[in-house]
């Protein structure tokens, strides 16, 4: 059972963790909460199973492109639903256009694709059991992004730009660093990162529509839980979640899982309105 | 010629004289086509049964107009495709009751379209018939112009009981459903059914259709003693995943319940065909071959009528010949009343008695209008689908 609960629960943990990110990488340049980060996620999977299963496509090609057509849809994202909310952040219109596009990518899936689950393609069929490739490819997908986000952010010009942005907008905009085409590379970026998730965690969750929805959910807690914006926070905050999810799964099962785990984190939000892992937000008065 | 508003004006006044007096109306109602209204969910999610009905009904038209119609009227099938949507479905069904005049309604085919649209059509007196499994959509009092033609849940689950308890032998049943409203219900109807035939529900549960690991839940109904696992739910994510999970479990435990367990799309969600084994899905004897490969004389009989006509390959043998059935019993209401008439339709289907359809042969009263006869619900063999039937499940005469 601890086996189960261990490689099932890292394993999805990862992915929410992915989309936490997503979400993160996209929140740093806009200050905009994209609800299509797991619509995103769903389409890694459904992308993954089309290009490699129906296409027959190589799994490397497959994969490239899935990317590409997820980074695709985050600019997409950023062009459609962010860029003509900017001017009114404070009035939170972006909850709106965002959750737009994410319902159009669904219903578009839903119809183009399939409403029934579809299977995604064994990569390596390496193993079967908890080594089962379906266990840790979203672990080393989880692991080689994480590291990959702290070598753009630590070591490369446009990495340093990015965090700039994040940190203070408008004084990197008075640096003279190009905000509108860093937050559409970002957009772009946060797309890769989500199809990722969904190409990682294929077999585990399928090519399947309504993922999104369930992505968009469990992806935004680690977010919350880790601190808005920290990367770092939001993989333990996944990471966390995903082993707590499948314990509870064992422990209490079936929808009674989905409340233990809501009931921990409305307990964890009380107790740490910034998140665990976050900064108190300062204010000037 | 001029036309003047004085000729006109006679002319006119003529004409109503002459309808109204009834000397046109006969000869014009003879020769009126028989208006059938069609409810299919032709497009987009849960589109494929009415795409199977809806080459049963074409069929069933074609067929009766090519032998003359009935009473020399032909069939005009007026079909509007309502997408799994009730909001459509009602819009549709208004506009067949107000605008297209139809002498009869086949469909919905879903329970949500007609939970929609069934009070609409009574309130018109409008003859129904439909293929939808939720027990309240029938109620002759309430809607005495509704008849169902398939199965109601009821049936459903008293077959599936039936079979777990009498041919599986299992006294102890784990009991699942997904989290939707119809996998709620029918888990929890399907427990108190039994428990109430003596039977130990060691486990009940509903899962969410989009969980990733179902070993929780087959652990703990192994760890509970079940002999065998009822399963209601129409999703063939989750269903795969437990037959997968099962498979890894090195169980052999028989899955018995819902027709999705014998769904075409569960096959490729399996890590291997074998899991599929041991799977008992709701069927109907019509559509059930036996040992030697062989459907009961009637279908063989649809099914050589259908051979080139009609492909049976991407879809379930019941559908079409349900919506066979639907088409043949309005033409027959209509042959044997010499009416089109609401009512005279409505009370002939009162009076079925071992009507001969190909899907099932139909008994319908004033006080029951399920016509479907609950002994041709059988279970079949899930993983045995061809060409739309499946085999029989082991344990039938």
């Amino acid at each position: 059972m601890l086996a189960s609960i261990l490689a099932s629960g890292l394993a999805v943990g990862a992915v929410y963790a992915l989309i936490g990110i997503s979400y993160n990488t996209m929140f740093s340049t806009s200050r905009v909460m994209s609800f299509t980060a797991g619509q995103v996620g769903m389409l890694g999977g459904v992308l993954g199973s089309l290009f490699i299963l129906r296409l027959g496509l190589p799994p490397l090609l497959g994969l490239v492109l899935t990317l590409a057509s997820c980074a695709l849809l985050g600019v997409v994202t950023e062009f459609v639903a962010v860029r003509p909310v900017l001017k009114s952040l404070d009035q939170h219109l972006y909850v709106l256009s965002t959750l737009a596009v994410a319902l159009l990518v669904q219903n578009l899936t839903a119809l183009e694709w399939s409403t029934e689950p579809q299977p995604f393609p064994a990569l390596l069929r390496f193993d079967e059991g908890i080594w089962d490739e379906k266990y840790w490819l979203p672990i080393l997908a989880c692991a080689a992004t994480v590291c990959g986000l702290e070598f753009l952010y630590r070591r490369t010009l446009v990495g340093r730009a990015f965090v700039a942005i994040a940190q203070d907008n408008f004084a990197a905009r008075a640096l003279g660093l190009p905000e509108r085409n860093l937050r559409i590379a970002s957009y772009a970026l946060a797309g890769a990162i989500g199809g990722l998730a969904g190409f990682a965690g294929g077999q585990l969750l399928l090519a399947f529509f309504a993922n999104g929805p369930l992505l968009n959910f469990y992806g935004f807690v680690p977010v919350a839980l880790g601190g808005l914006g920290n990367n770092r926070g939001t993989v333990i905050g996944g990471i966390g979640l995903g082993l707590f999810q499948q314990a509870a799964n064992f422990l209490v099962g079936g929808i009674f899982s989905s409340v233990a785990v809501f009931a921990l984190f409305i307990v964890i939000l009380l107790a740490a309105p910034q998140g665990l892992f976050g900064a108190q937000a300062a204010r000037r008065v | 010629m001029q036309i003047k508003r004085r000729g006109l004006l006679l002319g006119g006044t003529g004409l109503a004289t002459a309808s109204t007096f009834g000397l046109a109306r006969p000869a014009i109602a003879q020769s009126e086509p028989i208006r059938i209204g069609w409810l299919a969910a032709l497009t987009g999610p849960s589109s494929a049964p009415a795409i199977g009905f809806n080459r049963g009904v074409l069929f069933a038209a074609d067929a009766l107009n090519a032998a003359g119609g009935v009473k020399g009227r032909k069939i005009e099938i007026v079909t509007r495709d309502t997408q799994g949507d009730p909001t459509k479905a009602v819009n549709a069904t208004q506009e067949m009751i107000s605008q297209l005049k139809v002498n009869a309604i086949w469909g919905p085919t879903n329970s949500g379209e007609s939970l929609a649209v069934t009070a609409i059509m009574a309130r018109a007196n409008m003859p129904n018939i439909h293929p939808c499994v939720v027990d309240s959509l029938i109620d002759p009092k309430r809607y005495p112009n509704a008849f169902r033609i398939a199965p109601s849940s009821t049936q459903w689950d008293d077959a599936v009981r039936g079979y777990a308890l009498n041919i599986a032998k299992a006294k102890k049943v784990a009991v699942i459903g997904d989290t939707t409203g119809y996998g709620v219900s029918a888990a929890t109807a399907s427990a108190a059914a039994f428990k109430k035939a003596g039977a130990d529900v060691v486990y009940k549960t509903t899962i969410d259709a989009t969980q990733s690991d179902m070993t929780p839940d087959m652990l703990r109904a192994r760890n509970a003693g079940a002999e065998a696992i009822i399963v209601w739910s129409v999703s063939t994510g989750m269903i795969g995943r437990l037959l997968n999970t099962r498979a890894k479990m090195a169980w052999d435990v028989p899955f018995i319940g819902h027709p999705s367990l014998a769904s075409g799309e569960i096959a490729q969600l399996l890590d291997k065909p074998e899991n599929w084994k041991k799977v008992y899905a709701v069927g109907y004897r019509s559509c059930s071959y036996d040992a030697s490969g062989k459907l009961p004389p009637h279908s063989e009989e649809l099914v050589a009528n259908l051979a080139g006509k009609v492909n049976l390959q991407d879809t379930l043998l019941w559908w079409v010949a349900c919506g066979v059935d639907a088409v043949n019993l309005i033409a027959d209401a209509v042959n044997a009343t010499g009416s089109t008439a609401h009512e005279a339709i409505i009370t002939h289907w009162n009076g079925l008695t071992n009507w001969p359809g190909y899907f099932g042969t139909y008994t319908c009263s004033a006080t029951n209008h399920d016509g479907y006869p609950e002994q041709d619900v059988v279970m079949s063999d899930a993983s045995s689908g061809r060409n739309g039937t499946f085999a029989l499940a082991p344990g039938y005469e």
